[in-house]
This record gives structure tokens, sequence and C-alpha cells, in this order.
């Protein structure tokens, strides 16, 4: 017990930016060894010792290693053959260019599971192109459709497509692991970040290749179960700040009676109109304008409590600071763990969405800087002496 | 194992879950799992939700139901009736997963609860999906995909400031609950084959929504920022989306700088942008919106597949802004088969499925079989896999049991 679930599984991981980093930052979480190969001057993404980069790197090792270099390139073969699995999220060609593809690297070590991660595979005529979660996102229709109230597409105002990318490269590298566990076989997995956001659209693309029908902006219609009331609504400012929403969804007959009796049975809500969902999704307009004058009233905290008492959906529409400082669950389960820096000193970055009763994944290490493990990785895993890590190092295969 | 079973094959799946969790099952499903969907009698609740077939509603034409349910089996079984309830454990004895998505402590109380099943099978490993999770102040508390999309911070930093925040295409509060749930049992499962014991999952769909945002928490605990709505410019700047005649796209600034500015410059509309200090990435940040009015100036008059295809003669990572309906045509996903042929002998006819997010080499992603009817594995799972003889399981059809 209290044991963490991939105790013992190395990963050589060459990814960067986002997509990459975060499968490997699920695997790192959970136990896995990752150990990352950087080059000496990392794209200047940020500070490894707080933030986003603090968050998608905790738990992992460094080794600042020039892959230019013969002897470089002997040294990530030699951790190869260390490794269960090999990571990357570069475009098609990379990988195979440094010889590091995994034909390639079977023949060093023949069960390596090798996870490639690229934009649009390693296939078809777009396979070596560059690409990045706002171009796949604009390509798959997250981007055209989900649009504001007017019309106008405004998509995420992040790489959805790079999270996504990522938890499902993390299971890739698990299902095929767990298969080698039992067929002592490794395998090529050719992941395309275009295809794992694209099959994440739902229901609606099923809807387009049986019906034939061109799916719409969902705007705040239900996307499950056909809901009324089901939106977000503006809420008292707080503290000066008048960008606070409240997202309610009223699914059931039984719901919608204690929504009613929940903002004080007001007359409207009695009007023939709302009686039934049918009818309140028809006159939904004038039912929201209703709903906003009683939410307008009330914190978008208030609004949500007093309508969970009555066992209605709804939840504050939760900002930086909410989700960080304010959320009394995301505290009292403790999602935001505690991290040190070398110095003592202490930042918080984000936790682990799930808990396993035998021992769960847990952030124990900060965010190395590059190079940071080069000693515990050379001399420790690869078993090299102080003189011969110094002549790397004199040598430039290896930046200290 | 044959050459040409799933990753996954011999792996044996319980899916109590409904429209919360039944992607997690498919994701395993997917890989050669054998997931049996065990449904109430009256058939899961998924399957009264729409889109339909022909737009016809019916408990077998649900698409919603289709999407999430491909390559699983259908069981139908009363588990609320004591004898449906032993037979689950019976179930449960022969399985490596469980998984289920009812309101916390909903399975203690039919007494299926993780310390029962967990003496019964003790190698068994139990996904429980709810919306916060088992523990906390909101433990209870409802919640459908679009509250959890709020409440996870998926929804606050989409759109324009000052208008109403724009929610995801998509169930992705769900979807991302999924994808951490399936993981979280296959790091269970690896975690058994070095102490043969199984473990019970508590997975929070507001935490696994949390950690699909990109940049909100980090940008709070490390610049004490409070990441805001900007309209279509990605939180990096380096993304907007700009109207042309026909259309959008999706600028980028992130290609080649001189090949893009040369063809700005061109066709006369790069005003400030040739000058030098541009071409430093950090300065394009910095100045972004300057840098973007710029370029929606120069983008404007055109058609979108004629700048899409100058762009890429150029190589920059330009996009259009397009339906979904696009990507039917697309050449890539096409030369790479992402939409696969399924075939519904029940309805004569055969409907392309989105297909892989990923392609395995050794063991691949397959459709092994089409989303099941309700009940269709009904006999032979209790005649199989428990060993019933045909006239208890005509009882048991007779008590509405099954």
């Amino acid at each position: 017990m209290g044991s963490l679930a991939l105790q013992g599984v190395r990963v050589l991981d060459f990814t960067w930016v986002v997509a990459g980093p975060v499968a490997t930052r699920i695997l790192a979480d959970n136990g896995a060894e990752v150990v990352k190969i950087e080059r000496k001057v990392p794209p200047p993404l940020g500070d490894r010792k707080r933030g986003l980069q603090c968050d998608l790197h905790r738990n992992k090792l460094s080794l600042a290693l020039n892959m230019g270099h013969p002897r470089g390139l002997e040294i990530a073969l030699d951790l190869v053959r260390k490794s269960d699995i090999v990571i990357d999220n570069f475009s098609a060609r990379v990988m195979r260019q440094w010889g590091m593809d995994y034909e390639s690297l079977r023949r060093v070590k023949p069960d390596i599971i090798c996870i490639s991660m690229s934009g649009f595979g390693h296939t078809g005529p777009r396979s070596n192109f560059v690409s990045y979660g706002p171009t796949l996102q604009a390509l798959t229709g997250y981007t055209r459709l989900m649009t504001d109230i007017d019309g106008e597409p405004a998509g995420y105002g992040y790489s959805y497509s790079d999270m996504a990318g990522g938890f499902t490269g993390a299971l890739a590298a698990l299902v095929a692991l767990w298969n080698r566990r039992r067929t002592g076989r490794g395998q090529f997995v050719d992941l395309s970040q275009l295809e794992a956001v694209a099959a994440l659209i739902g229901p609606c693309l099923l809807d387009l290749t049986v019906n034939g029908r061109v799916p719409e902006p969902p705007l705040y219609n239900s996307q499950e179960a056909p809901a009324a009331p089901h939106g977000v609504y503006r809420c008292r400012a707080l503290d000066g700040d008048d960008d606070r929403w409240v997202a309610i969804a009223v699914r059931s007959q039984g719901e919608w009676n204690r929504f009613v009796e929940a903002i004080g049975s007001p007359a409207w809500a009695a009007e023939p109109k709302f009686r039934t969902l049918y009818l309140r999704m028809r006159n939904r307009t004038e039912l929201d304008a209703n709903i906003a004058r009683w939410t307008l009233q009330r914190s978008a905290e208030e609004a949500m409590a007093a309508l969970q008492k009555a066992r209605v959906a709804a939840g504050v529409v939760s900002n930086g600071a909410d989700l960080c400082e304010r959320d009394p669950q995301l505290k009292a389960r403790g999602f935001w763990p505690t991290v040190a820096r070398a110095d003592g000193s202490l930042t918080r970055v984000s936790g682990v969405p799930f808990k396993l009763s035998g021992g769960s994944g847990s952030v124990r290490t900060i965010a190395p800087e590059v190079g940071e493990n080069n000693d515990y990785i050379l001399g420790e895993l690869l078993g090299m002496s102080p003189a011969e890590r110094a002549e790397l190092v004199a040598a430039g295969v290896v930046w200290p | 194992m044959s050459e040409g079973a799933g990753a996954l094959a011999g792996l044996r799946v319980l899916d109590l879950s409904t429209y919360r969790g039944h992607l997690a099952g498919r994701l395993l499903a997917d890989m050669g799992a054998d997931v049996v969907k065990v449904e109430p009698p009256a058939g899961d609740m998924a399957r009264r939700i729409g889109p339909f077939v022909d737009d016809r509603p019916h408990h077998d034409r649900s698409l919603f139901f289709w999407f999430y349910n491909l390559n699983k089996r259908s069981l139908t079984l009363d588990i609320t009736n004591p004898r449906g309830r032993e037979l689950l454990l019976d179930l449960a004895r022969a399985t490596d997963v469980l998984v289920e998505s009812f309101a916390p402590g909903e399975m203690a109380r039919m007494g299926l609860g993780w310390d029962e099943l967990h003496r019964l099978n003790p190698a068994l490993v139990m996904l429980s999906i709810a919306p916060f999770g088992q523990t906390g102040p909101y433990r209870d508390f409802e919640a459908d995909d679009t509250v959890l999309t709020a409440l996870s911070g998926m929804l606050y930093v989409n759109g324009y400031p000052g208008r109403q925040p724009v929610r995801p295409l998509g169930l992705q509060a769900y979807h991302s609950a999924a994808y951490y749930g399936a993981i979280a049992v296959m790091c269970a499962l690896l975690a058994r084959d070095r102490e043969p014991v199984g473990q019970w999952i508590d997975l929070s769909m507001q935490e696994a929504a949390a950690a699909a945002v990109e940049h909100v928490a980090g940008s709070y605990f490390g610049q004490n920022f409070v990441e805001p709505r900007r309209g279509t410019l990605h939180w990096s700047r380096f993304f907007r989306v700009a109207r042309c005649r026909d259309g959008y796209v999706m600028h980028c600034t992130l290609g080649d700088w001189t090949s893009l500015i040369e063809w700005v410059k061109s066709e006369g509309k790069a005003q400030d942008l040739a000058d030098p200090r541009w071409e430093d990435v950090g300065y394009r940040a910095e100045h972004a919106e300057h840098l973007f009015d710029v370029l929606d100036e120069w983008v404007k008059d055109y058609e979108c597949n004629e700048l899409l295809e100058r762009a890429q003669a150029l190589r920059q990572p330009y996009a259009i802004v397009q339906g979904p309906e696009a990507m039917l045509k697309d050449e890539q996903l096409n030369a790479r088969g992402f939409f696969v042929e399924v075939e519904h002998p029940e309805l004569g006819r055969t409907f392309r499925y989105p297909g892989a997010p990923y392609l395995f080499n050794g063991t691949p992603w397959r459709v092994r079989r089409r989303p099941p009817l309700l009940g269709e594995h009904t006999s032979e799972i209790l005649r199989d896999e428990l060993g019933l003889e045909p006239a208890e399981i005509a009882a048991l059809y007779a008590q509405g049991i099954v």
C-alpha cells in the first residue's frame, strides 16, 4: 500500500511545448521515472519553478544532451535500452533523422514501446506539417462552432487539443505497456493529435455521417438530455468585477419545480408558456431573461448555493481565482498541491484528478531546470564515472 | 493471444456507467477489452437521448448511445432486485474492472459498494466516476456537463470580453473525465502486476476537466494573473481568427516570419510589419493586437482556399476555420482511414463512424462489434459466463430481472 502505480516504469521523453509534456506528466505523477532529453537552450517558454512550466514538468528528470553529436545519440540509445517507453511529439521526420524512429530503436531494444504524438500522424500527405493546438481546433470544427450568441466564431481561449492529445498519449502508453507485459512485445503508436481531438467532438459527428445533418453551433442548447433553463446567467458583481456568471441546467419536471421554489416562486414561472420542458425550450429567450433578473440580484456563489440546496445543477463559472483560491471542493480534496523549490520556498501546481485507494499519484518534485539531473542520469542510470561525465561536458556532448 | 487481437484482449470489464462515464468503457473496448454494458431492463438512459437514426426515436437508434458504446456488449439486469444483484456479484467475481457513475454512496446502498466487491474479488479494479468525486462538500451536488465546464475553468476563458462565456463543442468535461478514468484503470491494472490486489478509483469529473485546461492555474500560481476572455486571440498571443471574403482563417505567427512578411509585403499590405523588430517572436506576442489587425486587413479580400494554398506552399501553419463536416473530405484524415464503415445488419445499412485517436502497429484499434442492441447479449452472458440453464434464463426474463 502507498506505492505508486507506475513504479519501476521508465519513460524517455523527447516531448516539448504542451501536448507531449501533458502525456508524460500523467505518467510521472503516477510514479513512472520520466527522463526528459533537452537542448541546453530550451525554447523560451518560461520559468520552470512556477506556473505552467512547473505544472507540465514536475516530477520529471532532465538531461541536457546534444542530439546533434554522435556520442549524444549513443547515450540516447543507451537510455533507450534502459527504458520501457519512448515518447516524442515532433512531426514525423525528426526522430527518423536522428535514427531514433521505432524501427531503429527496436533493434536496440526489441520490446520498446514508441509513442509518437505528431500533429497529423506519420502517414498521409500532411505527415510532415507543423501544427499547433489552435490550428487543429480550427480544422476540426471547434473554433467555427463555438460561437458567440451573434454567430461569430470564438473557439477555445486555449489549446484544448494539446490537453486532449496529452491524455490520449498517456492512455496509449499504458495500454501498450499492459499488452507488452502479457505478450512480451512492444509496438509503435502513431498518434495524430488531429485525430485525437476530432474523435472527441462526439455524437454530432454521427448525426452528420448517418443523417447528413451539418452540425450547428450548440450555443447553450443541451448536448445531452434536453434541458431548459440551460445556460449561463450573469450575476451580481464581486468586488467590482461584473464578469460573474452561474451555469444552470434544469432537466426533469421535478427539477423545474424545485428550481421555481428555490427562486421564490415568481409569478412568471407559473405562466402556461413555461409549464413543460418542451414549452420552456420553445420560449427560452424569455425564460432566460426572467432567470437573469433573479441571478443579477445575487452573487454567483449565492445563486449556486440556493439552487444546489434544491438539488438543481448549478455552478459558478469559475475564473482562475475561483478555481485556485475559492472553490471549497477542490480545496477539500487537495487538488492544488504544494511543491518545494531548492531554496525551501513553495509553489502550487495542478493536482492529479483521480485517487487510487492503494496509492494515488502525487506531486513530489518541482520541475527540473534543463540538465538538472545530468549526474543522476549519466552516473546512476548509465554508470558513468565523474571523469567520464566531465569528458562529455568538455566534448560538448552534455551541457552542464 | 492471437495476432490481431486488441492490446487489451483478455481484459474483462463490467460497465455500469451511464452518460457520465460511458466513454471510459468504450476506450477500453476499442482496444480489445470485453466490455459488458450492464443496463436496467428498460435500457440505459443514454438510449433515450438523440439524435436518432433518420430522426426516429428508438432505444436501438440513438446515435448518442452508439457513439459511446461501440464495441461493447449489452446485458440487461435489474441490479435493484436481490436476484439481479446476486447475478451481478457473480459476474464481478470473474471480472477485472467495474466502471460505475452512480451518485456517491449509491453503490453501497445497493449492497455493491467497494468493501463488498473487494471482499468478493480482491483483484477487482473499480472506477467510480462522479461529478465531484466521492468526498468533499460538493459530493452530493448536481451537475451536467455544462455545469462541470463552469466549475472546472473550461468555460470562463472562451469568448469575448464582457460577453457571455462560450461553452465547448461536445461534452468535454465528460470526455476528459472518461479519458482520465481509463488512464486510472490502466494504472491500477499495471499496479496489479506487482501485487495482485485491485484498487478503488475515486475520479472527480470537476478535477478531470480542470486538468484539461491548459493555462488558467499556471497563470494564477505563476504570475498571480486571472486569465480573461480575449475573443479569438489565443492566450499565447500567436493565434487569432481573421475574416476572409468567404469565411474565416486562423492566423499563426509562429511559422517562418521572413517568408510570411515577404508575402504580405509583396502585396503592399505589410504596413510597419517589415520593421526588423517584428522578427523577434516575443515582440510579436507582446504586440499581437496590432500585428493581427494589420494581418486582418491583408487577408480580408482573400478567399479562404486561395489564402490557404499559398500559406501551405510557404509552410505557414495557417488553417481554415471550418465546420466538422469539412473533415469528411479532408485528404489527411481519409489517407489514414480515420472514418470507418460499421455494418448494422439489423438495419441493413452501413454507417461511417469517426475512428481511432491512435494507430497501434501491433494491436490495432478496431471495430469488433457495432453498438449493442438493448439486451442483445443477455442470454449468451447468462448461459456462457454464469452457466445458467435455459429454464432459469427464461424465468429471469419472465420476472423482468433481465
